[in-house]
């Protein structure tokens, strides 16, 4: 049978119907489905091409690709910081591009955090979740890989409001946005390798760790790194008792 | 003689600094506490983990030591388990408790030898209440870049401090498995039994791939 959505626990098991939604993963065996098609693309594509980078690039050139994609983020990183009220974040951001761009050379190189302003990560997704919208259910997007209808969302703006990809829009330089996008899913599997590997190798159900993971790393983006002692642990009860707020905003205005 | 000197002026300046002001960081005993043994449980670590030519049975075994040693090992296996621990029957506690410490041990020597490391800065400690703390530290990539950030949950248990989660970036280990667990359990109807037999089976594997 080709089932389209995960089976309802028996409404009177509670622990049960707390679990169920806690996985909040309705269209479960169609996104089991979809995360097998992307691995095997991933294992016939985006593997194989890290992997070349990884082995034959030397890593001089590969930090250098890195660091200039992430100084062409910088429209969106800033944006972002902005939207969220992140002054201060948005003056690192921008700091970091006037430098890394004259002094590193076009971004090649990462003057800017040898100099102490360190390079972090915002989108439209967390943007979204810090002006107090909800997740949703999980998906699993075709390529893309794991979302949620929020981040769906912030991945579309993203891409919309990225002045290189309206640039190469605008003069038909869509090869411009292709490269671009190719080069950084390169460069990211690249990156995450070995611990992809590993994971593959130790989870006992990859798909349910993969879910579990990007969960987590959201919700630490969107803390900006500063809610791990929020989580719920052992020992500790299922809800950790403590008065910090797990708002994203808040956390990172009082620092 | 002048490194003596030098010596002696640090410490009453130490002192000094610290009748002012009182030590500035980790106030808490906790906090201090909990800092310490981070920092030794990666001194052992580095000493355990890294010998030159030692064998992999070897370094298994040591860092199975050091697990039992520094973690709760029987709290997490059990938080991991969640609602059904309850449901198991006795011997099959016993089992899933002897597979959870085989199955962390295989999977993880290998990836504790690199969260530990003579590169693991400590950042800070904080108390979460009388008997928790977080032990926040920082892992310098070989490779550049920003470096990792690993936090260090400990609890206090029979006097003891011990280790229930490392989060990584973010991502809990005990979060991740107990998700990981968990779904294996639905799949097999709520039985752990179910769970039982996978983690036989990818202790199994997973031992064969450390002795290759």
């Amino acid at each position: 049978m080709f089932a389209g959505c995960a089976t309802m626990p028996d409404p009177a098991d509670k622990e049960a119907v707390a679990e169920f939604k806690e996985i909040n993963d309705p269209g479960e065996p169609a996104m089991r489905a979809i995360f097998e098609f992307n691995l095997v693309l991933d294992k016939m594509v985006l593997k194989p091409a890290a992997e070349f980078y990884k082995g034959f690039i030397p890593p001089v050139l590969q930090s250098g690709v890195h660091n200039f994609l992430n100084n062409l983020r910088t429209p969106i990183i800033l944006l972002n910081d902005v939207l969220q009220g992140k002054f201060e974040r948005a003056g690192t951001t921008l700091s970091r591009f006037i430098v890394n761009t004259t002094v590193g050379v076009l971004g090649l190189s990462d003057k800017a955090a040898e100099m102490g302003m360190e390079y972090h990560n915002e989108d439209f997704g967390q943007t979204l979740a810090v002006w107090g919208a909800d997740e949703g259910p999980y998906l699993m997007l075709p390529i893309f890989g794991p979302s949620n209808p929020r981040d769906a969302v912030g991945l579309a703006v993203d891409f919309l409001t990225d002045p290189i990809n309206l640039w190469a829009n605008n003069t038909n330089r869509e090869e411009v946005v292709w490269a671009r996008t190719g080069t950084r899913a390169v460069d990211e599997r690249a990156r995450n390798f070995d611990v992809i590997e590993d994971l593959e190798k130790s989870s006992l159900d990859f798909y349910a760790t993969v879910r579990s993971l990007y969960r987590q790393r959201r919700k630490d983006e969107i803390n900006d790194g500063k809610a791990s002692g929020n989580m719920p642990a052992p020992g500790l009860g299922e809800n950790s008792p403590f008065p910090m707020t797990i708002d994203g905003s808040e956390i990172s205005q009082s620092k | 003689m002048a490194f003596r000197r030098c010596l002696a002026i640090g410490l009453v300046g130490l002192v000094l600094t610290s009748m002012v002001s009182g030590p500035v960081r980790a106030a808490d005993p906790l906090e201090a506490h909990a800092e310490t043994f981070i920092a030794s449980l990666a001194d052992k670590a580095v000493q355990a983990l890294t010998v030159e030519g030692a064998q992999r049975s070897e370094r298994v075994s040591r860092f199975r030591r050091l697990f039992n040693d520094h973690f709760a090992v029987h709290g997490i296996a059990k938080w991991v388990l969640g609602r059904y621990w309850r449901r198991a029957s006795d011997d099959e506690r016993s089992e899933y408790l002897i597979l959870f410490e085989d199955m962390i041990v295989v999977s993880y020597v290998d990836r504790f030898a690199g969260y530990t490391g003579e590169a693991l800065a400590i950042t800070k400690a904080v108390a979460l209440n009388d008997d928790s703390a977080m032990v926040y530290s920082e892992i310098v990539r070989p490779t550049g870049g920003p470096p990792v950030r690993v936090d260090w949950r400990v609890a206090t248990e029979d006097e003891n401090l011990h280790v229930v989660d490392v989060v990584i970036e973010g991502t809990s280990m005990s979060t991740t498995l107990r998700s990981d667990f968990s779904s294996i359990i639905r799949r097999e109807g709520g039985k752990v039994a179910g769970l039982l037999k996978v983690l036989r089976d990818k202790t199994k594997s997973l031992r064969q791939d450390l002795a290759k």
